[in-house]
């Protein structure tokens, strides 16, 4: 499904995506992207398609707010049956519904009894009750706990292919967008970057876009040679070199950034210069991410490594020691400034 | 200091001040109460009977205050619904003018009236064309009691509309209810108590007008007027008989609404 929607107020947003399956638009807070659903839900005015024109009621969509905003004063299996037609099927229906997302035991308790994630499948229920030909769901994963969203997300997931409808999910969050079947970035009121997840996360096409989906590094440089398997990046001064991965569309003496994630930087002691980018840094501060270490590190360049604790171990770590780092070719991200 | 000894200071002071509380607060109590309580020690039990015109009083008081409390609830039910949603340059001076009612005396308030719906005033000259009497007569009665309760149950009932989640509402939409049924099925179920208190009151202040149906309407006498009457020609012997029937009649509707709201957690 082709989405095409222009908003003026209260946020501009100039929106064209694709929707396939679980589609997740990854945004900052603050971009508008709660605004986007409401506008495509018919509850804001804007202009677009599908559904332009049509009162927010006639729209064959499914909303799920954040919270979900199930009505706190009907049961789990009124809130479902909220969108049937009166009629003698219409409990047994809700229960048919309940029972697809596993809920059918809790039907006669009211919102307030039921935990975040069950709200949801209610919620989920209920959008759905209304046969809808987009779901649009607004941060899914915020009223979730740690301890149960991955799962949660895993069944919702499941659910909504089970269903076959496809999904608009917006969020802030990067890791819900790594599950999903298709992404689109939203920066600055339009649409930055689409495509597979797997795709969108090797390769940014802007810094904004980078630092969204969680890169940390980023490093101001000029190409300076392209060969057969790979490109050389060269900093301003020359006082550092990195091998990158062949990329289309640059040529040498292009300035570019150089973005790296942080947890793809490795200590290596004893690979002194030899190995490829291997860089010898100050280390400037040292912080305990839960299990994992945050090394900030300075020489030549600046660079922020996230060391998982399985590289931390046998190893000591201090203010100012010096280290040896080192990052593969393919995973030094190069992007036309 | 230490947690320790702040801890025993604390406890030291806490029983004195709750005890204290608890005396103050029914001392207060016990201050509102207390004129009830006289009562039941001045009426004359013994010789307890009607002045004459007072069951037709009580009747003029329920019949007209359930034709007023209805008309209220219908005209003012949309105003406190259009009220609460929506929002518009220049709304702090509807909303002030709507304080405007209820912050008139009554006595001003009946004189305004008389003026406005009276004989000799334009309004009141066309409605008397039409055959419709504005002073002393019941629709005046009704009329009288509407402008006395209809800006308290609007701001209980905008009050009421404007704790509903406007998030529910456009949900109910995105679910394929049009704005009335999601009026229905969501905001009048949700706004349910807030609107029962309002009704309540509107219900009371219906039945205890006095200032503007002394003004607009002395008759047809209903109770508040009618203990008046009896209080100028009989006495204070003629007014308890029939103050005991207004508790009896005007007060359980209130009473209960009011305990139901603050068992479900409202006020």
């Amino acid at each position: 499904m082709e989405i095409r929607y222009l908003l003026e107020k209260p946020v501009t947003l100039d929106i064209q995506m694709r929707v396939r399956d679980f589609t997740v638009l990854l945004g900052l807070s603050g971009e508008g992207k709660t605004m986007l659903l409401k506008a495509i839900a018919g509850l804001i005015p804007a202009r677009g398609h599908p559904f332009g024109g049509l009162a927010a009621e006639r729209r064959p969509i499914g909303y799920l707010p954040q919270g979900y905003a199930l009505f706190p004063h009907l049961r789990a299996w009124e809130n479902v049956a909220f969108p049937l037609p009166r009629g003698a099927g219409r409990r047994a229906q809700a229960m048919d519904l309940l029972a697809r997302v596993g809920l059918v035991d809790l039907a006669e308790r009211y919102p307030a009894a039921l935990s975040g994630g069950q709200r949801q499948r209610v919620a989920l229920a209920r959008a759905l009750a209304r046969r809808p030909e987009l779901l649009l769901l607004d941060e899914p994963t915020s009223a979730l706990d740690m301890a149960t969203r991955d799962e949660i997300l895993d069944e919702l997931i499941r659910e909504v292919h089970d269903f076959g409808v496809p999904v608009l999910a917006v969020s802030h969050d990067p890791h819900l967008a790594m599950l999903a079947d298709h992404m689109a970035v939203l920066l600055d009121g339009r649409i930055a970057q689409e495509g597979p997840p797997r795709a969108v996360f090797a390769r940014p096409a802007t810094m904004g876009v980078a630092r969204l989906l969680g890169f940390r590094n980023f490093l101001a440089g000029r190409i300076e040679e392209i060969e057969g398997a790979g490109m050389v990046v060269a900093g301003a001064g020359a006082d550092w070199r990195l091998r990158t991965g062949l990329q289309h569309g640059m040529h040498p003496g292009m300035a570019v950034t150089v973005a790296i994630r942080s947890e793809d930087l490795v200590p290596g002691d004893s690979l002194g210069g030899s190995a490829p980018n291997a860089l010898k840094l100050k280390v400037v501060s040292l912080r305990e991410e839960g299990v994992a270490l945050r090394v900030r590190m300075e020489g030549a360049l600046s660079l922020d490594m996230l060391l998982p604790r399985l590289q931390c171990e046998g190893r000591s770590l201090a203010l100012g020691t010096e280290l040896w780092v080192q990052v593969a070719p393919e995973h030094v991200h190069v992007m036309a400034e | 200091m230490s947690d320790a000894a702040a801890i025993a200071i604390a406890a030291s002071r806490q029983p004195p001040a709750r005890w204290l509380a608890t005396l103050m607060a029914a001392a207060v109590l016990v201050f509102l109460l207390a004129p009830f309580a006289a009562l039941v020690f001045a009426t004359d039990w013994h010789d307890f009977q009607f002045a004459p015109g007072d069951l037709g009083a009580i009747r003029v008081s329920l019949f007209y205050s359930a034709l007023a409390l209805a008309l209220v609830v219908l005209a003012g039910t949309p105003l406190a619904w259009w009220l609460a949603h929506y929002h518009y340059r220049g709304k702090w001076l509807v909303d002030a003018l709507l304080l405007l009612p209820l912050l008139t005396p009554p006595l001003a308030m009946g004189i305004l009236l008389s003026s406005f719906y009276g004989p000799y005033s334009p309004v009141g000259g066309l409605f008397s064309q039409a055959g419709l009497y504005l002073t002393n007569t019941a629709p005046a009665f009704v009329l009288a009691q509407i402008y006395g309760a209809m800006p308290y149950y609007v701001l209980a009932a905008r009050a009421a509309f404007e704790g509903v989640s406007e998030e529910l509402e456009q949900i109910s939409r995105t679910l394929g209810r049009n704005r009335w049924q999601t009026f229905w099925r969501v905001t009048l179920p949700l706004a349910r108590l807030g609107l029962t208190a309002g009704v309540a009151l509107a219900w009371v202040r219906a039945m205890g007008e006095f200032g503007i149906v002394l003004i607009v309407a002395y008759f047809p006498q209903g109770i508040p007027v009618k203990l008046w009457v009896n209080l100028q020609d009989v006495g204070l012997s003629a007014v308890y008989p029939l103050l005991w029937v207004f508790f009896l009649v005007a007060v359980p509707l209130p009473l209960w609404l009011g305990l139901r709201s603050r068992r479900q957690g409202i006020f």
